[in-house]
């Protein structure tokens, strides 16, 4: 930041519209405002602050100007304005703070709560334009936390080197180094990833790698029920095929050849029967299933009559349409041939018929809809015909099965009774063999059940798992989100104490770089530390620490030193803004400060009175200075007036 | 310049880790004045965005 | 009847009675299952609801089950227009198919449960009970 101008309106003892401008020159970059103690310094310096932060000022009530306060008649808004240009990284920004009151009868003023801040960004045609952000913005510049350390009172300028200083060293690296903004971010950071992890406790449930697996299970067992199926299978054809030799073997001997080829008819008469019967149930079904039209037939009845009357009320007969009366009307002859008149009684029955038909659409619709639903009443008689006689059918089919099935068993029974004991005993093989292909069968028949079952089972758990995969991609975003965040955190916590120590340690060597410039003539110093106690000490040449016999004055130049090394190394574009700084200084110092401060800093502002500059020091000063003011206090009016000195 | 080694310091880090780093830093210089800043939601639409990108 | 374009072409029935015709229409076996369309399940349906006089407007989440194509032309829509001119006595009916298709709709939702009751609820295999419902109505 580089100031350039600040316009101050009614502020404090500053009355009316008053403006100085700071000198800008880099080789003369010194603006010396001088005044006696009382003249305005302090507001001035106050104004500053107060425009750029709001901040420094204990009573608001005390800032209006008190001249502007006692001319305004009651009832009259009286304001106060402090209006700072500067430049920064390039841009020029022009920032104001205005804070009103009403003037009230008695004399007092009732302030408004709230003053009123802008900032605009001027351009070089003179275009201003608002910012946005303007607390952000100036967070950006110049943080209202390290203001202290470029705007300063030079009463204070010592605390950094008093002995019990070491918290304001640490206090001070911290906020000006940006410490601050390390841990803050830091711990938002923590944050963010601790309520990322809590979201992810919420959200996940470990559904997937479960349902997976069940649904791995259910294929699994259904790939098992496959094979025993399929095993099933070829037992039921071995122990065919064993019956099959068996009823070889029968056909061989004597006494059992006819009743085992009575057997195999009766079986092949059976299969064909069973066939018929599969078939049988399967027509039943075709016509039980078409069979709503028998169902439907009240409505139909009711249909048609409805349909029907509409069509014998005196209009259209059913086949006559309206194209056909048209035609007529415009031959002028009946359907009979006969010829009739315009407006006679014939036309104009013709007409009243054409008039009272149906629209055409309608008038199709009735007659496709009765043709159609005609024949639908004897469909309905014929299936139900159908379906008695289908039905009888199948009785006569289970009869005729259960016959042949009792003459099936008659021969079974003849051939285990037998004398011989090897028919006997074949027989016996062979209903065994029958047996264990039912058993089989019957398995065989819960199986498909269960593999049924089991394909509804991983066509669920199937849409599942989408779902669950849906969960888990929402999952891993999380859990990336929560990653970074840490990873973040914890990087900034790594090199925290890296960065913190580095910045010591330069600011350590800077802060010796400008001591000894400053006090170059003397060299009973050996060096300056600030160890990582943050303790601020001047080590003489035995090594010991030799701030208790510093003066006064050489406190003043070790905080200063220590002030604008931690500028320097900030890499703030700040200017050093200081009150009275030479107050306590011994003449000695002041001249050697005097001849190296202008280096400090890219612009220097300083408040002096002028006990503080005169002899050497002023010459020193003197090449280096580019403006200059002297504040006038009138005692009569108690305002004061800005002089310029030098341009 | 203060931000510039800052930034250096932490290049040994990965990229996402970088950027999310310099932006939050950033954000938190913008409201360093206030007490209790509300970054948070800024800074999770950061991290929102740098995961994007990654993937 | 009116220009198809702008009727609607899918039939839907109410999701609670979806199972129901899940039930009626699923598996192999002619004699367990004794309808092979959902088409058909919803004709017999809508029959039985116009016998018990009874339409039931659909009330909760609707089931598509199958499009309006299914219908035969020369059977299922005459009937479903037998229904509907039956329903409101009037013949104007007839050029809106929305209408008829609600009506059908309506009395299928009642119908259903009666269609479940005979077939699925008795002792015997289901497609015996539909027969014998058959051989109930008579007097037609």
């Amino acid at each position: 930041m580089r100031l350039e101008r600040i316009t101050m309106e009614n502020f404090r003892q500053y009355y009316g519209r008053q403006r100085l401008t700071f000198s800008k020159d880099p080789q003369r970059n010194v603006t010396v405002i001088h005044g006696v103690n009382g003249a305005g310094k302090t507001s001035l310096f106050l104004a500053i602050n107060w425009c750029l932060y709001g901040e420094g000022v204990s009573n608001v009530g005390e800032l209006i100007s008190k001249e502007a306060i006692s001319r305004a008649q009651p009832g009259e808004t009286v304001q106060t304005l402090v209006e700072l240009a500067f430049t920064h990284n390039g841009e020029r920004y022009l920032v104001s703070r205005r804070l009103s009151g009403v003037k009230q009868p008695d004399g007092s003023i009732a302030i408004n709560s709230q003053d009123d801040f802008t900032m605009m960004r001027i351009q070089w045609d003179g275009q201003a334009q608002r910012v946005n952000n303007p607390i952000g913005t100036m967070n950006a510049i110049l943080p209202s936390n390290v203001r202290t350390y470029f705007l300063f009172d030079g009463e204070k300028i010592d605390n950094f080197a008093k002995p019990e200083a070491s918290d304001e060293v640490r206090y001070a690296i911290y906020n000006v180094l940006k410490l601050e903004v390390l841990t803050r971010a830091r711990r938002h950071l923590e944050d963010v990833a601790a309520e990322y992890r809590r979201e992810l406790k919420r959200v996940s449930t470990g559904e997937l790698r479960e349902l997976v697996e069940r649904e791995e299970k259910a294929r699994k067992e259904k790939e098992q029920a496959l094979a025993r199926k399929e095993e099933l299978e070829r037992e039921i054809e071995s122990a065919r095929r064993k019956i099959a030799d068996i009823d070889q073997r029968l056909r061989e001997i004597q006494d059992a050849r006819a009743l085992q080829q009575q057997r195999e008819r009766i079986e092949r008469d059976l299969k064909q029967r069973e066939s018929e019967l599969r078939e049988l149930v399967e027509e039943i079904r075709g016509i039980a299933t078409s069979s709503f039209v028998t169902i439907a037939h009240p409505a139909i009845e009711r249909a048609l009559a409805i349909l029907d009357e509409k069509r014998e009320r005196g209009e259209i007969p059913s086949n006559i349409r309206q194209q056909f009366i048209q035609d007529l009307i415009e031959r002028l002859q009946c359907i009979c041939g006969r010829p009739f008149e315009l407006n006679s009684p014939e036309h104009d029955r013709l007409l009243a018929l054409m008039n009272s038909s149906f629209p055409g659409s309608l008038e199709d619709e009735v007659l496709d809809t009765s043709a159609a639903l005609r024949p639908l009443v004897e469909r309905g008689q014929a299936l139900k015909e159908g379906l008695d006689k289908a039905m009888r059918r199948r009785t006569n089919l289970l009869d005729l099965i259960q016959a042949r099935e009792e003459e099936l068993d008659d021969v079974r029974r003849q051939l285990k009774g037998s004398p011989q004991e090897e028919i006997s005993r074949l027989e016996k093989q062979r209903q065994d063999f029958q047996a264990d292909i039912e058993s089989y069968r019957l398995e065989q028949g819960n199986l498909d059940t269960r593999i049924e079952a089991l394909n509804k089972q991983i066509a669920e758990l199937g849409k599942q798992i989408e779902k669950a995969k849906k969960a888990e991609s929402k999952e891993r975003l999380l859990t990336r989100k929560a990653s970074l965040a840490q990873r973040a955190a914890d990087a900034i916590d790594e090199m925290y104490q890296v960065f913190a120590d580095e910045m010591r340690q330069r600011i350590e060597a800077e802060t010796k770089k400008i001591f000894k410039q400053l006090i170059w003539k003397d060299s009973h110093f050996q060096d300056i530390r600030l160890g990582p106690d943050y303790n601020l000490e001047v080590i003489d040449r035995y090594g010991l620490p030799a701030r208790p016999e510093l003066s006064a004055g050489e406190r003043q130049v070790l905080s200063l030193s220590f002030i604008t090394a931690m500028a320097r190394v900030s890499g703030e574009e700040a200017p050093l803004v200081m009150d009275t700084p030479f107050g306590r200084l011994s003449s000695y110092h002041r001249n050697s400060i005097t001849e190296h401060l202008p280096e400090l800093a890219d612009q220097l502002v300083l408040f002096v009175t002028d006990e503080e500059l005169r002899g050497e020091a002023r010459r020193n000063l003197e090449p280096r200075i580019g403006a200059e003011y002297r504040l006038e206090f009138d005692r009569r009016t108690s305002c004061t007036e800005i002089i310029e000195v030098r341009s | 310049m203060l931000k510039d080694r800052l930034l250096e310091l932490f290049k040994k880090y990965e990229q996402d880790v970088q950027q999310v780093v310099a932006e939050v830093l950033t954000l938190e210089q913008e409201h360093i004045s206030m007490e209790r800043p509300r970054v948070k939601e800024q800074i999770k639409d950061i991290i929102d965005r740098v995961v994007k990108d990654e993937a | 009847m009116t220009d198809t374009a702008t009727s609607r072409d899918t039939v839907v029935i109410d999701e609670a009675v979806h199972e129901i015709y899940k039930q009626l229409t699923e598996g192999n076996d002619p004699a367990n299952v004794p309808f092979r369309t959902m088409k058909d399940v919803f004709m017999w349906a809508a029959c039985l609801g116009y016998r018990r006089g009874e339409r039931r407007p659909l009330t909760g989440k609707r089931v598509t089950i199958f499009r309006w194509a299914q219908f035969s032309p020369q059977i299922d829509i005459p009937i479903l227009k037998a229904l509907a001119i039956a329903d409101t006595g009037d013949i104007n009916v007839l050029l809106n198919q929305d209408e008829v298709l609600t009506i059908a709709e309506e009395y299928a939702n009642a119908g259903i449960h009666e269609l479940r009751a005979g077939v699925l609820d008795q002792y015997g295999q289901p497609l015996w009970n539909l027969v014998a419902m058959l051989s109930d109505k008579e007097g037609i």
